[in-house]
């Protein structure tokens, strides 16, 4: 019997067990056009990565140019907070096609060189220091919550600028922005709130930086205000930006990572001969194999047909990473976590233009988190079981709600 | 007289970012997968040639003196 492939993207089932959900995609409609939700729903490595590459079929500017509702649907009392959150959203560069994305990116691009990045190396191998012995001395942690996000904030707040004692309190709304995957029909309240939060606390330093630029991230955005780049509007939005995509995303990469470890003892063993040498390919297939993202939007520009179907100017399309990674015609046993695995050309970080501008940050985050776990504990291990590990409900994150692991 | 250099791309690693393009016009194209390609080496003065290297996200371009084999880039 053939059963028809549910259209529910937020379901517990595709939430929480994504692969096989999208093997079934890719095998059976590759380019799937999702009714529930009015969006095509693209899954091979070989479209994603041509989709990605063609900025001029497909436009970034999905948050201004959509003439859809919004999906899931909201409460239609929301509808005002919905063209609230909308306008914001178009300020980020990422929502921007060539040649203002172009312009944007170039301010902080240069900030982001691999080069540069290295050199943030040591001040990370302290960080996760500190949060290592703090944990060893409890003897357990939430690896989610006592690792995985308090590493990456520090490091993007101490980049951007932002005084130490300020990090719980961005956190606070930057949780509120992740409702931006989710699927619930009152989502658009707390969207709305942690934009306003974050409008307000960015605000006055920004207008610090801007009239006495510093040493930091937030200056170099500044500074694509001096040089009329940008607006103010726009100089805030990408503040939060970069604050948001700064940390939410490596938070994802070292807790499953983490999890992947704790599920293939074997590599964990393999990792432990030489985490240092062997650090780089296994945080770049802890990227493939289960990616902090799962998918990105972009709005069809003009009648393109893929795969026999033909997708309409203003159509909405989602890429999803979470199958791409795993598709046996780029990647030999895709569902074998094998952290040597060499090449490894998964698209964790996108491709083309908007190719993550953080993704050496995320690396180098990766490596030092996953080496040091690997050189202080002989193994780790979850304190429930694997298979009752929940994750967040959202389109955009693979996030689990929490970890909480023990070693010997 | 420029000395004259020697620039590959890695097309494991490249993924059509196309800063390289962006930052030095002449010496960097796009081809149909829309990975880099090096149109002329000689296309751009070295100092740009490197700039271009350095801002590429994944490290895919190196830079190397066609005469002496030294190493420019990484």
């Amino acid at each position: 019997m053939v059963t028809a492939i549910s259209d529910d993207l937020f379901s517990p089932e595709v939430v929480n067990h994504p692969y096989p959900y999208f093997e079934r995609l890719r095998n059976e409609d590759p380019v799937h056009w999702n009714e529930k939700y009015e969006l095509w729903v693209v899954t091979t490595y070989e479209d994603l990565v041509w989709v990605a590459r063609h900025p001029e079929f497909f436009s970034s500017e999905w948050w201004k140019r959509d003439p859809r509702p919004p999906y899931p649907e909201i409460d239609e009392s929301d509808l005002g907070l919905y063209q609230y959150v909308r306008e914001f959203f178009q300020d980020w560069f990422i929502q921007h096609d060539r040649p203002e994305h172009m312009e944007m990116r170039k301010v902080v691009h240069g900030y982001f060189t691999p080069k540069a990045m290295e050199l943030w190396r040591p001040m990370v191998q302290d960080a996760v220091k500190v949060l290592l012995d703090e944990a060893e001395e409890t003897g357990s942690m939430d690896a989610m919550k006592d690792f995985a996000v308090p590493l990456p904030l520090l490091v993007i707040a101490q980049m951007m600028g932002m005084p130490n004692q300020d990090r719980p309190f961005i956190r606070s709304l930057a949780e509120k922005l992740l409702f931006l995957g989710r699927g619930e029909m009152d989502r658009m309240q707390p969207l709305a709130d942690g934009i306003q939060g974050l409008i307000d606390y960015l605000s006055p330093i920004v207008a610090e930086r801007v009239a006495d630029p510093q040493d930091d991230l937030l200056s170099v955005l500044a500074g694509g205000e001096r040089d009329g780049v940008y607006t103010r509007d726009e100089v805030i939005a990408n503040a939060i930006l970069l604050l948001l995509a700064g940390h939410e995303t490596t938070i994802n990469l070292i807790c499953n990572g983490t999890r992947a470890f704790i599920e293939h003892p074997d590599q964990w063993r393999l990792f432990q001969e030489d985490p240092e040498g062997r650090m780089v390919r296994a945080t770049e297939e802890c990227l493939r194999y289960d990616p902090p993202v799962r998918s990105i939007q972009r709005i069809a520009g003009e009648d393109v047909e893929m795969k026999d179907k033909l997708i309409r100017k203003d159509d909405r399309m989602r890429w999803f990473i979470t199958s791409a990674n795993r598709d046996d015609k780029m990647f030999p046993d895709p569902d074998t976590f094998d952290i040597a695995r060499y090449p490894n050309p998964h698209v964790a970080f996108g491709s083309g233009i908007h190719h993550c501008l953080g993704a050496t940050l995320a690396r180098l985050e990766g490596q030092e988190a996953l080496k040091a776990l690997a050189e202080r504990f002989p193994m780790v291990h979850s304190q429930v079981p694997l298979e009752d590990l929940e994750y967040q409900p959202s389109i955009t994150f693979r996030s689990l709600k929490s970890l909480p692991v023990i070693w010997d | 007289m420029p000395r004259k250099l020697n620039i590959t791309v890695d097309y494991n690693v490249c993924v059509g970012n196309a800063m390289c393009e962006t930052f030095a016009t002449s010496t960097f194209g796009l081809n149909e997968d829309r990975q880099s390609y090096v149109i002329d080496p000689a296309g751009d003065p070295e100092e740009t040639v490197l700039e271009a290297a350095e801002n590429c996200p994944v490290s895919a371009i190196t830079v190397v003196d066609a005469e002496t084999g030294e190493q420019l880039f990484p």
